[in-house]
């Protein structure tokens, strides 16, 4: 498994670094060394079901790796001073006001 | 004269010992900072503690409120942590003093300390060569009789092969058994916080005093500090396993050697010694050098120029100082295992490289159950296939280097104790044997490693 100059440039615009032009050659010829080696995992039959690993205490339990909305314990309804309508109330500002409340 | 005296003179002593093995370039904290901090620490030691007294030098990525936590990298220069990691309180407040911080590959990415920012360290009998790592500035100090101990951290070896590398033993405990609040994070699910000591005696007490339950690490185990065993007279009663995938035909004759003679050793102090297999052993290496890379390019994406360390010329835009600082603030080998860690978790690829690691390591720690549930207490291999390398050897071959780990990192996968205890030397440098043991039974193995150590003529040749 080699990587490419291209792809080596766009994983480290993931990992937010910056590689210098000059170090390129090297860390594509290394980067693809460690993954050719570490591919030989691929030779080894642990079935699609194998349990992975988890480190720690039993008592540790991992939630599923899901991405989904994480309610609020309350809405932005019961936190405002005053909502209406989907919207936080606030008082009017002066300068543009014509000296009502909201 | 006073205990405080008393304290004071060893804390002197300690501080002119560290700077005569200034030329190993083990220890980052200035001598006079170390000199006066020192002086200033054992006048308020705690007297009654086990430790009174005991200069223990502190791996420069376990954070201290005394000295700067740089953890061997530019992109944490001068970064002064607000709270001492759980491991050096309690070093305390057992009356230990703080014995400065060491040198270490950066953020522990490495095996030989030449992968520091602040240089290399060099091996405390033979400069030419490296003493092992990451945490080898701690295993020079003590090996150079600077400290009669240290601590030093595990991701994959990091303890133990710098100890045989070094002629000093090394400790890594049971994964939970020491908090790893305060251990400036690599692996998470790897890392843990070991021990350094001239004998088995010193690195078993300072690992008691650090072991035990701590509430701000939800991976430290609930349970009470490590009790240290007695001096056993003989290992009657030891099943001593020893594996065959830990000697291969290309391990260095020397150290085949010497470990055949601690064998001999184990065997007429009464053990029983019995030949196992821990048959995916070679997967080892290629399991750890997924896993870790990839915690760590997780774990180090906090180090953005914002919130730690100094931040490098990139005023653009935001995106920009990030790249920036990391680009520069970072070393190479630490940039590498990040690109390597982001490309086996980018999508499409986490299935095929993290999961399928997750599995073998699975596997790794069902080949060590297999081995003590048929009766074996112990597993005894060599620490590492070759003595202490030359300086610069491995730096242009990365998997070269990541081998030098081969018989260390599996401990760490699978989360079980171990340690390296010095067992002879070959043409002059000195060759470690590694104790394996069941988890959470650390006093086991220190028994077993306590009675190795009485017997075995670990300044002789092999």
């Amino acid at each position: 498994m080699s990587v490419t100059r291209e792809e080596v440039l766009h994983i480290a615009r993931l990992a937010e670094l910056d590689v210098a032009e000059e170090a390129l050659p090297t860390l594509v010829e290394q980067m693809s060394r460690i993954l050719e080696y570490v591919a030989q995992l691929n030779r080894l039959p642990t079935g699609e079901t194998a349990r992975p690993y988890l480190a720690g205490p039993d008592a540790i339990k991992l939630r599923p790796d899901e991405i989904k909305p994480w309610p609020m314990a309350f809405g932005p309804k019961q936190l405002a001073p005053a909502f209406r309508d989907g919207f936080f109330v606030v008082p009017r500002l002066e300068a543009f006001g014509d000296g009502g409340d909201e | 004269m006073t205990e405080a005296t008393d304290a004071v003179q060893s804390a002197r002593a300690a501080a002119d010992r560290i700077a005569k093995a200034k030329r190993l370039n083990a220890l980052l904290t200035p001598i006079k900072d170390l000199r006066k901090s020192l002086v200033q620490q054992a006048q308020s030691a705690h007297p009654g503690g086990v430790l009174y007294g005991m200069p223990v030098a502190v791996k420069d990525n376990i954070s201290t409120l005394e000295f700067d936590t740089s953890c061997g990298s530019k992109i944490l220069e001068g970064y002064q942590s607000p709270f001492d990691a759980t491991a050096v309180a309690k070093l305390k407040a057992a009356g230990a003093l703080i014995a400065g911080k060491t040198n270490c590959d950066e953020f522990a990415m490495g095996s030989s300390t030449e992968h520091s920012a602040y240089g290399r360290t060099l091996h405390p009998t033979d400069k030419t060569r490296v003493p092992g790592g990451s945490s080898g500035g701690s295993a020079a100090l003590v090996a150079a009789g600077a400290v009669p101990a240290a601590l030093g951290s595990e991701t994959g070896g990091s303890v133990r092969q710098p100890a045989s590398f070094c002629g000093i033993v090394g400790i890594k405990p049971t994964y939970g058994r020491v908090s790893r609040y305060g251990l400036v994070a690599f692996g998470s699910s790897l890392d843990q916080i070991g021990v350094f000591g001239r004998s088995v005696h010193d690195a078993a007490r300072v690992l008691s005093v650090i072991s035990g339950r701590d509430p701000k690490d939800a991976t430290c185990e609930g349970r009470d500090p490590l009790r240290l065993p007695t001096v056993p007279e003989n290992l009657d009663g030891f099943v001593i396993g020893i594996p065959k995938e830990y000697f291969p035909q290309d391990l260095d004759p020397g150290v085949r050697r010497a470990c055949e003679r601690a064998i001999r050793v184990l065997k007429e102090l009464g053990a029983a010694v019995r030949e196992v297999s821990l048959p995916h052993t070679a997967y080892a290496v290629p399991t750890y050098y997924i896993i870790a890379p990839a915690e760590a390019s997780s774990n180090l994406a906090r180090y953005d120029g914002v919130r730690y360390g100094p931040r490098f010329d990139g005023t653009t835009d935001v995106a920009a100082l990030y790249r920036t600082t990391r680009g520069q603030g970072f070393g190479a080998e630490v940039r590498r295992r990040i690109l390597i860690g982001t490309y086996v978790l980018s999508s499409g690829y986490y299935d095929a490289y993290y999961r399928k690691a997750q599995q073998v390591r699975a596997l790794l720690a069902q080949d060590f159950r297999n081995v003590f549930d048929r009766g074996v207490d112990l597993i005894f291999t060599p620490t590492t296939p070759t003595p202490a390398f030359k300086a610069g050897e491995k730096l242009a071959d990365p998997v070269q280097m990541y081998l030098s780990d081969i018989f260390v990192c599996t401990a760490n996968l699978v989360g079980l104790p171990a340690m390296s205890v010095p067992i002879g030397r070959v043409k002059g440098l000195p060759v470690g044997g590694q104790f394996i043991g069941q988890t959470f039974l650390e006093d086991e193995m220190l028994e077993a490693a306590y009675a190795l150590e009485r017997a075995v003529p670990a300044l002789e040749e092999a």
